[in-house]
């Protein structure tokens, strides 16, 4: 250390966010250097580590709370000032399978792609895939003791089985968006979606295969946990019949929301959370699970190559603490991870904590499947899945 | 005009060639040498010859490379039926603000080319005034739209790409001397004769510079079909875009490119045989 | 005896409305034409003063300064603006400069290959850019070379050179050799010639065709889409933008570029236009 803190240093950080001055916080006061920017944090001379001055995060749209006052995301700001690390927020990531295809350029050639978190959906192939290319860095567990708080269902995934390198950040649920100015009463079903001419070219449908196939077989009546060649096989039928046709408009990401928002959509499949930030661009939005059900998916976060493993650990730390997690989940509206952020969400707003596609009770989760991992893999599937979404 | 001989103009020549030859010829080299491998990116790509990928490529999306053309062939007739009025027009009866004028036509190229289209998605959105007023007129059927259809694809690739023929048309027109036009109709040639006998077939190179320019980058072009379209109206290019950027299929996709400018080249052959030698370089 | 003063053959006579609508109808035509090209700039720039209360910038709610001002507020948007302006910078001056080499070395030369050589400058610019980004990107993956601003800065070039040659050849061709004759045999040697004569009666041109590969590099998608690992130009920014919703600091990017561009170029018709005015007076 480079001499006693002062009472005046002391007092400026207390004075810039009344939160408890977090230990490395401190030690980066001390320490004196200036990191560049995204640069990974350092170990001081005493062999602990150190926070980096800025964390890159990349997420998907509509998945972290917004503070009202200053339109930035609060939980992030409120990191910020916690530990004196920056978060860099990215909303670049649309779709699995488009954004993997991006990053894995550089990260074959084993470069970084600056970022220390990115987020990956589990129903489909990619975040095993990047943990078996070895392209995901481990997990600091040290600077992670809120990770006791993962609920138990989500302790043990096929991809990580001993969660080494990714924790969810939320889990969802897919089902069907209406515009109820163009539908009148909400779309329940999938047969209303793919094949009612009312809609026709009003209608999208999502390019990740494990949802829209969940939805279209069991509207089938077919298991998605359990994938056959012949359940497959109608479901792909139908919903190439439905493109064919003219239903199906596009096949789309995270960027549906845009022309539901502008009403070039009657209804779509759309994710659970997302239509409720919606209703602040237009209020005729609704959300509900198809009547014959959808399905459920979690979403990852990872640390790719290159990226500070103990600054992005800190932060999973800090999003872990069911207070946080409340807050985000009551924004986002999506279902949390975190065990004990039901009880925080009771204490800020009662209805938060009985919304069902934030804390989904037992039966709305009798109602969603999880598709089957094993199907994620299948070479055949997955080309004939190209050519049906337009590739 | 060989004034100094020697090793003068190759000096000059050197460094910028040897950057094209880089960056240019060598990559295409490349890319031919992926056009003729096979495996996947989960195991690996190996040289094998395979000459099958051009095949597949052909067979497999027959439909985009059509669809590719006939989006591309629309787009540059349009171009060129809208750009020739307004180009005459500029040329002869501009008078002095004729520049401006001109600038006028290429002042939408100085927007971003994707929020240019971007511009579009809003214009004609399904619940926007355009597709409102051509209901109200019975031009589009009720619940009828003009996006993401093939209308809203070529209109964006016509008006995206319309600067590249107007500017070459207008050079040629503007070149032309007035009192050539003065002649024929002192000759007892009606306004119209003028113009098919004098005007147009001056015009023509201008005409075959401007559809060049407008054709072969259209051909390839993918945005226009991803920002306004569906999967039903993708071209080529959206199909090569996939392969190399999210299915991380290397080999269709060269094998692909090649395909497109095979045909390009084909397609731009025929036509300069059909309107005789013209030289675009000079 | 000019036409104007005979009386032609005609079926009908030249008077009414309709006679009115054939003379003004191109003029009525170019309005329309005119109308059909800037309705989406001015969509582009009106939505930029747009203040919209979600995410989605499609539905006038209502006027605001508040982009224009706080037109960094979007996170990420400056630092793009900024690359974007540095390559097209750093790529515009190198590319201007191997270009007009080439361009001097075709007009005033005959030497072999010379056909060639035109052929070969000509490809680039027709070749799909689709095509030219993704052999780029194998070249860049085969040498395992990191994309990022270098692989970036290196496609700009690339396909910039073949349009400064174009541009600069156009102004070559008419140039005047026997002003250089004429310097010379004033004494001048061949370089002070070149420094005093050629290079300030040619300067238009390479100017043009380095404004030229400025634009051309700021606007570059495609290429760029290929080559730009995970850096983020201004175009690449617009791309990802446009999935989740452009913000309308996108339209206050796109409007300001559209004016710089727009009043540089109407500066250069004006100071054309001056110049070749003061030359007919001094004829």
């Amino acid at each position: 250390m480079n001499g006693p803190v002062t009472r005046v240093e002391l007092l400026r950080r207390a004075a810039l966010g009344g939160v408890a001055i977090s230990v490395p916080g401190l030690l980066a006061a001390c320490g004196g250097s200036d990191d560049g920017e995204g640069a990974a944090g350092t170990t001081t001379s005493s062999g602990q580590q150190q926070l980096a001055k800025t964390l890159m995060f990349s997420n998907w749209t509509l998945y972290i709370d917004i503070d009202p006052k200053t339109k930035k995301p609060g939980t992030l700001q409120q990191f910020q000032q916690k530990t004196g690390t920056t978060v860099r927020y990215f909303e670049d990531i649309n779709d699995n399978a488009t954004y993997f295809g991006k990053i894995q350029r550089p990260l074959s050639q084993g470069q970084s792609i600056d970022r220390d978190i990115i987020v990956l959906t589990d129903n489909s192939r990619f975040p095993g895939l990047l943990i078996d290319k070895g392209w995901a860095e481990k997990l600091d567990k040290s600077a992670i003791p809120n990770i006791s708080n993962l609920q138990a269902s989500l302790q043990h995934p096929s991809f990580d089985p001993n969660r080494d390198y990714s924790l969810p950040w939320q889990s969802g649920m897919t089902g069907i968006a209406s515009n109820l100015k163009l539908t009148g009463t909400p779309v329940t079903t999938m047969d209303d979606l793919l094949e009612n001419p009312k809609y026709k070219g009003k209608v999208t449908l999502l390019t990740e295969m494990a949802d829209t196939m969940s939805l279209v077989m069991l509207a089938n009546g077919d298991d998605p946990t359990n994938v056959t060649d012949a359940s497959f096989d109608k479901a792909y039928d139908r919903i190439k019949a439905a493109v064919d046709s003219g239903q199906v408009r596009q096949f789309t990401g995270n960027d549906y929301t845009g022309p539901l928002s502008r009403g070039d959509l009657a209804c779509c499949m759309s994710w659970s959370g997302d239509v409720v930030q919606l209703t602040q661009d237009n209020p005729n939005l609704k959300w509900n699970l198809p009547e014959t059900g959808g399905d459920i998916w979690t979403d990852n976060m990872l640390i790719p190559k290159g990226g500070d493993a103990y600054t992005a650990s800190a932060f999973m730390n800090f999003v872990y603490d069911p207070k946080i997690a409340a807050q985000i989940a009551a924004y986002v509206t999506y279902v949390s991870p975190v065990k004990g952020a039901r009880e925080e969400a009771m204490k800020i707003d009662k209805k938060v904590a009985a919304n069902t596609l934030i804390f989904p009770d037992d039966e709305t989760l009798s109602k969603v499947k999880i598709f089957d991992s094993k199907a994620l893999t299948n070479q055949d599937y997955l080309e004939r899945w190209q050519t049906v979404i337009g590739a | 005009m060989g004034r100094r001989r020697g090793s003068t103009p190759y000096l000059l020549l050197g460094p910028g060639l040897a950057w094209l030859a880089a960056f240019f010829l060598v990559p295409l080299v490349l890319l031919a040498y992926q056009s003729l491998q096979s495996g996947s990116f989960d195991f690996g790509y190996q040289f094998t010859w395979e000459f099958s990928n051009y095949w597949d490529a052909i067979t497999n999306y027959k439909t985009q490379l059509i669809r590719s053309f006939v989006y591309a062939g629309l787009a540059t007739l349009l171009a060129l039926l809208i750009s020739y009025p307004l180009v005459y027009w500029i040329a002869f009866r501009g008078g002095r603000w004729k520049n401006l004028f001109l600038l006028a036509i290429i002042a939408p190229f100085f927007v971003t080319y994707l929020i240019r289209t971007l511009a579009w998605q809003n214009i004609l959105a399904d619940q926007g005034m355009v597709v409102g007023i051509l209901r109200d007129l019975h031009i589009l059927a009720p619940d009828g739209r003009l996006l993401a259809t093939s209308t809203a694809v070529v209109a964006g690739i016509t008006y995206n790409f319309l600067p590249f023929m107007a500017l070459p048309l207008y050079v040629a027109l503007e070149q032309i001397d007035p009192r050539l036009l003065e002649a024929a109709q002192d000759l007892y040639a009606s306004r119209l004769r003028v113009f098919l006998r004098v005007t147009l077939p001056l015009s023509l190179p201008g005409v075959f510079a401007g559809t060049l320019l407008t054709f072969i980058p259209a051909a390839g072009d993918f945005i226009n079909a991803q920002l306004l379209g569906t999967p039903n109206q993708h071209m080529i290019g959206n199909v090569i875009q996939s392969k190399f950027l999210e299915l991380i299929d290397y080999p269709a996709a060269a094998a692909l490119s090649f395909v497109l400018m095979a045909f390009i080249l084909v397609g731009v052959a025929a036509y300069s045989r059909a309107l005789g030698t013209e030289r675009l370089t000079g | 005896m000019s036409v104007a003063a005979q009386r032609l053959p005609v079926a009908h006579r030249r008077t009414g409305v309709w006679a009115f609508v054939k003379r003004h109808f191109l003029t009525a035509y170019a309005i329309g034409a005119f109308v059909y090209l800037l309705l989406p700039i001015a969509v582009v720039i009106a939505f930029s003063f747009n203040d919209p209360k979600g995410r989605f910038n499609y539905v006038w709610q209502g006027f605001t300064l508040d982009n224009w001002i706080h037109w960094n507020a979007v996170p990420g948007l400056q630092d793009a603006v900024v690359l974007s302006l540095e390559i097209a910078l750093l790529s515009s001056l190198i590319a201007t400069a191997l270009g007009t080499l080439i361009a001097l070395a075709l007009v005033r030369y005959n030497f072999r290959g010379r056909g060639t050589t035109n052929l070969w400058i000509f490809l680039p610019m027709s070749t799909p850019e689709i095509v030219l980004g993704a052999s780029l990107l194998a070249l860049f993956l085969n040498l395992h070379f990191a994309t990022g601003f270098a692989t970036i800065l290196i496609a700009h070039i690339m396909f910039n050179i073949s349009f400064v040659v174009v541009t600069v050849k156009a102004r070559l061709v008419g140039f005047d050799v026997h002003l250089e004759e004429a310097a010379m045999d004033l004494g001048a040697d061949p370089w002070t010639t070149f420094r005093k004569v050629t290079l300030p009666l040619i300067a238009p041109g390479i100017l043009a065709g380095g404004l030229l590969a400025f634009a051309l590099s700021v606007d570059d998608f495609v290429i760029t889409y290929f080559n730009s690992g995970s850096e983020v130009t201004f175009p690449l920014f617009v791309w990802g933008a446009a999935r989740v919703g452009a913000p309308p600091q996108v339209n206050v990017i796109g409007t300001a570029i559209f004016v710089i561009a727009l009043a540089a170029m109407a500066a250069n018709i004006l100071i054309q236009a001056r110049r070749s005015k003061h030359a007919k007076g001094m004829a």
